[in-house]
């Protein structure tokens, strides 16, 4: 009963975990569904995303709003846009109509109506000289205030009461967004609101810079050290990274056929021997031990199955030191090595080798390779109810097989 | 005309009237495909101790094609013109495609074994034909999305899965369903691509040679008595220039039927937790060939004298769980995550890590824990050896302002009955960009303790040089004390250009040479024609 209790503990920790963090999942999700924009960060609003603009205007939302100005009035064709590139800030045709401007009187003043002087609303104007322009790059973004009427202005873009001039602060961010789109998989889909090019990727570069996530909440801030150091990014439980990048990027490196510059440090041919033998960084993420590391490591001489001069009894010449490996009692300093990184081993060592020594077989050495206490092991167990086949390259007979027996070693 | 043409013309009139039937007006797709050619020459050692190193010549050609087609059957186009979300069935396809060709010696040449013989290289060490010549479809599937108002998504093909820690390709098909929020249910289920796979790569294989290796066990007058030897070397050997003529391993070449299924959460923010479970198993070869070929009594690959051998075994079956959080407190981000993967197989966890990042408008802290126990392919007697965890510990720090700069410390820990050892290093790096055409970098590393030591620092530019150039040097000095080995300092440049050559064609050439005291100096040379360039930002 404890055995099996024991077996069973792992995967007891594991659900523990995960029940652990749902209940902070659903504090968080609970959190998201808030409809106010109050924790919008100032970094997210992306100039990329919302390109810097240049507006020299005089303008008050607040004082249009507060004198009975709706929303419509100044912005009557939002409604219908279907687009993000539509230019939706009101000309001056929409302004004179509250505002008697004159451009034949810069200076005009009309007592009790509206300011219509030139200057008013640009500010620095000159007689005879170009009014400064106003400078809008649309946004990259795929938008259609038209399916959004039933929305409420202030949800996305706040309240305006006391905003002056609106910027891109008054436009909504990618959290703001999502507060709302929770529903069904477009969360999922970037290019529903991004901008896409051939082949469904995102367009990630543009005149104005290029479009990197940022501190996002989806699993995607590409910081610094970034293309050295992103699994805990492309861990994360429905990244995104395949929005804007091909798979094949991933397989580019990771199982690559050449070797990316800025990972290992040059001459690593010579110095990769630490590393692999400290087993870090994890050569497997890209390397397959027994077919990378072994033709590479026979070809060049440090192997065991060409005439090589490594491969001699002679200290002097050997590959590994003194007292390694010794058929006679001696010393076994391999033993401590392959405990630690038996990885290392198998880079240039078939399976073979160790059988000439660790095998139950008649005639073997019979030197047991298995941990103290393996027989009563859960392991042990394990590994013979999975795959009896490791077990039966050194134990032949049906009283060995197992993990109950007790005889030999 | 003899009955054979006959026969192949009458198969080819009913190939071309089917096709003609089935024949269907022809469409255009909207693809992309990011093609690369790539060679290198470079050269290797054949290590001697006694005269002088040979060199073995690597000149690699290799051709890779990224291909998606979009909105296969233009499902999908009356709501792409329309400028609405993507909804409804969508059929797309893609796949990364790679030939590789090793024409140098290192895969090509002649080797001496034993007593002075010479056989191909390729014959000793068939390992070499992972890179000597391949055809390799590292993925292909035809995905079918926006399945049952788009809650599913259906993939067919050369698929790849990934657990966290390692990413396999299954020929198969993967599905994914969104189940009522928060959670999705995928799974996926076929073939486990290995080497001998059509068009496969060894790459997508577990670590850890097969039960059977490259042996057999032959019976004995006396049962339980037998003895595992070389699989028949006796047969005809036919010098075949691009694989092994010797190499015959059939547990190495047996299908390996895959499964997985995984729940997640889905559609949720600043939090996502997924539960997985992966098996691979494979059957237990038997007979070599269809018959007894062996003098004496031959029950299979395998002792199984007394039925012993089962009928089939398990490589590979886990269970995983991840989940990562955010929680925000004004601009102090916390973001905790943990990764955990229990191997059925071992009756042990062999992965685990855990952390939080801590993240403060430019700046971002990060302490981690990670545990690792090696675990190989259930076939492999490394499963039964006596082998410890190690556990890490590490601090990392990321500055991402006007200067971009990363500083990290790791500690592990090899944990062993007899004794623990220890290795830990430091590094940093600082990045500024100092006009919008000139950035440079600097990195200093050391680590110590087991395995050995290491003092260096690397100094890096990158300038682009016209619209059309860009020019790269990278300078690394390294001081390494391999435990048992002579001290020796090692320095390596590298400069690379990339040319642009048109739209989204781009010429990139790298020369590096090395230079130690063990080596003199050596270099290395590599070119690739990039026909879907885009500049880096």
């Amino acid at each position: 009963m404890t055995m099996r209790l024991a077996r069973y503990l792992p995967i007891l920790a594991i659900l523990a975990i995960v029940a652990g963090l749902a209940g902070l999942g659903t504090a968080v999700l609970a959190d998201g569904r808030s409809d106010d924009r109050s924790d919008d960060r100032p970094d997210e609003w992306s100039p990329i995303v919302y390109p810097l603009q240049r507006l020299p205007l005089i303008f008050s939302h607040g004082k249009h709003l507060a004198r009975g100005a709706t929303c419509v009035t100044c912005h009557p064709s939002a409604a219908q846009s279907r687009s993000a590139v539509d230019n939706l800030i009101p000309t001056e045709v929409q302004c004179r109509a509250c505002h008697p401007i004159d451009r034949a009187d810069p200076e005009r003043i009309v007592a009790g109506a509206p300011p219509a002087q030139c200057r008013a609303c640009h500010a620095g104007w000159q007689p005879n000289l170009p009014v400064e322009r106003v400078y809008l790059t649309p946004s990259p973004l795929k938008f259609a205030h038209a399916a959004h009427t039933k929305t409420a202005c202030t949800t996305c873009h706040g309240d305006l009461a006391h905003v002056a001039l609106a910027t891109t602060r008054q436009l909504p961010t990618m959290a703001s967004c999502l507060r709302c789109h929770t529903s069904g998989a477009e969360e999922r889909r970037c290019a529903d609101c991004h901008l896409a090019k051939l082949g469904g990727l995102l367009e990630t570069e543009f005149a104005h810079g290029s479009l990197v996530p940022h501190h996002t909440g989806l699993g995607d801030a590409h910081a610094a050290g970034f293309a050295k150091d992103h699994r805990q990014e492309a861990r994360q439980v429905n990244a995104t990274c395949t929005a804007c990048h091909d798979q094949s990027m991933c397989l580019g490196c990771h199982q690559g056929v050449t070797k990316p510059m800025e990972f290992h440090p040059g001459n690593y041919v010579l110095t990769h021997s630490v590393d692999a033998r400290r087993g870090k960084p994890d050569c497997s993420a890209c390397h397959r031990a027994q077919s990378f590391c072994v033709g590479c490591h026979e070809r060049s001489g440090v192997g065991m199955r060409v005439n090589t001069d490594f491969n001699t009894v002679d200290p002097q010449r050997a590959f590994h030191p003194a007292g390694w490996a010794s058929r006679s009692g001696g010393a076994n300093r391999h033993a401590g090595e392959a405990r630690r990184n038996v990885t290392a081993c198998a880079s240039c060592h078939r399976e073979e080798d160790c059988l000439s020594c660790h095998s139950a077989e008649a005639g073997a050495l019979r030197a047991s390779p298995h941990p103290r206490g393996w027989r009563a092991s859960a392991k042990c167990r394990a590994l013979d109810r999975g795959n009896r086949r490791m077990c039966l390259r050194c134990h032949v007979t049906q009283a060995e097989l197992g993990c109950d027996w007790s005889a030999g070693p | 005309m003899t009955g054979d043409t006959v026969t192949a013309m009458r198969r080819a009139c009913i190939a071309a009237v089917l096709l003609a039937v089935a024949a269907t007006p022809a469409h255009a797709y909207e693809f992309w495909l990011r093609s690369q050619t790539i060679g290198q020459a470079y050269q290797l050692r054949e290590y001697r101790l006694v005269g002088p190193d040979l060199f073995l010549g690597r000149r690699r050609y290799t051709q890779t094609l990224a291909l998606r087609i979009w909105d296969v059957g233009d499902f999908a186009r009356r709501r792409r013109e329309a400028r609405l979300p993507d909804h409804g069935l969508r059929i797309s396809w893609q796949s990364y495609l790679r030939v590789d060709h090793d024409f140098g010696n290192f895969g090509n040449g002649k080797i001496s074994i034993a007593n002075n013989r010479r056989r191909d290289a390729l014959d000793v060490i068939p390992e070499l034909d992972e890179s000597l010549i391949d055809l390799d479809l590292l993925y292909g599937y035809l995905e079918l999305s926006g399945i049952a108002d788009d809650r599913m998504t259906l993939r067919l093909g050369r698929v790849l899965a990934d657990d966290g820690w390692g990413t396999t390709a299954v020929d198969g098909a993967a599905a994914r369903l969104e189940l009522p929020q928060p959670l999705a249910i995928s799974a996926s289920a076929g073939l486990r691509v290995r080497a001998k796979s059509p068009l496969g790569i060894s790459a997508f294989e577990l670590d850890g040679t097969s039960g059977a290796g490259c042996r057999e066990y032959v019976e004995a007058a006396t049962p339980g008595t037998g003895t595992w030897k070389l699989i028949d070397r006796n047969r005809v050997i036919e010098n075949t220039r691009f694989s092994s003529d010797f190499e015959y391993c059939p547990q190495r070449e047996a299908l390996q039927p895959t499964v997985g299924l995984a729940i997640a959460t889905s559609r949720t923010r600043r939090f996502g937790a997924e539960l997985g479970y992966r098996r691979t198993w494979s059957s237990t070869v038997g007979l070599i060939g269809a018959v007894d070929r062996l003098d004496v009594a031959d029950r299979g690959l395998y002792p199984n004298e007394f039925g012993q051998a089962p009928g089939r075994g398990v490589n590979e079956e886990h269970l995983h769980a991840r989940l990562h959080g955010e929680l925000a407190h004004g601009d102090l981000a916390i973001q905790p995550f943990g990764n955990a993967r229990f191997s059925i197989l071992h009756a042990a966890i062999d992965r685990l890590d855990a952390g939080v990042r801590l993240h403060d408008g430019a700046h971002s802290l990060e302490p981690t824990v990670e545990y690792f126990l090696p675990t190989f392919d259930g076939d492999s007697i490394f499963n039964v050896f006596s082998i410890e965890p190690t556990t890490d510990v590490r601090l990392g720090y990321r500055y991402d302002g006007v200067v971009r700069a990363t500083a990290s410390g790791w500690l592990r820990r090899y944990a062993q009955a007899d004794g623990s050892a220890h290795s830990g290093g430091l590094e940093a790096g600082v990045e500024r960009t100092i006009t919008r055409a000139l950035r440079t970098r600097a990195d200093a590393l050391w680590d110590d303790g087991y395995g050995g030591r290491r003092v260096g620092g690397s100094g890096e530019a990158a300038w682009r040089a016209r619209d059309t150039m860009w020019l790269r040097g990278r300078v690394v000095v390294l001081g390494v004390a391999a435990d048992d080995r002579p001290r020796y300092v090692t320095s390596s440049t590298v400069v690379s250009s990339t040319w642009k050559l048109g739209d989204a064609v781009a010429l990139h050439t790298v020369i590096e040479a090395d230079y130690d005291q063990l080596h003199a100096l050596q270099t290395r040379v590599i070119g690739v024609l990039d026909l879907a360039f885009a500049p880096e930002p």
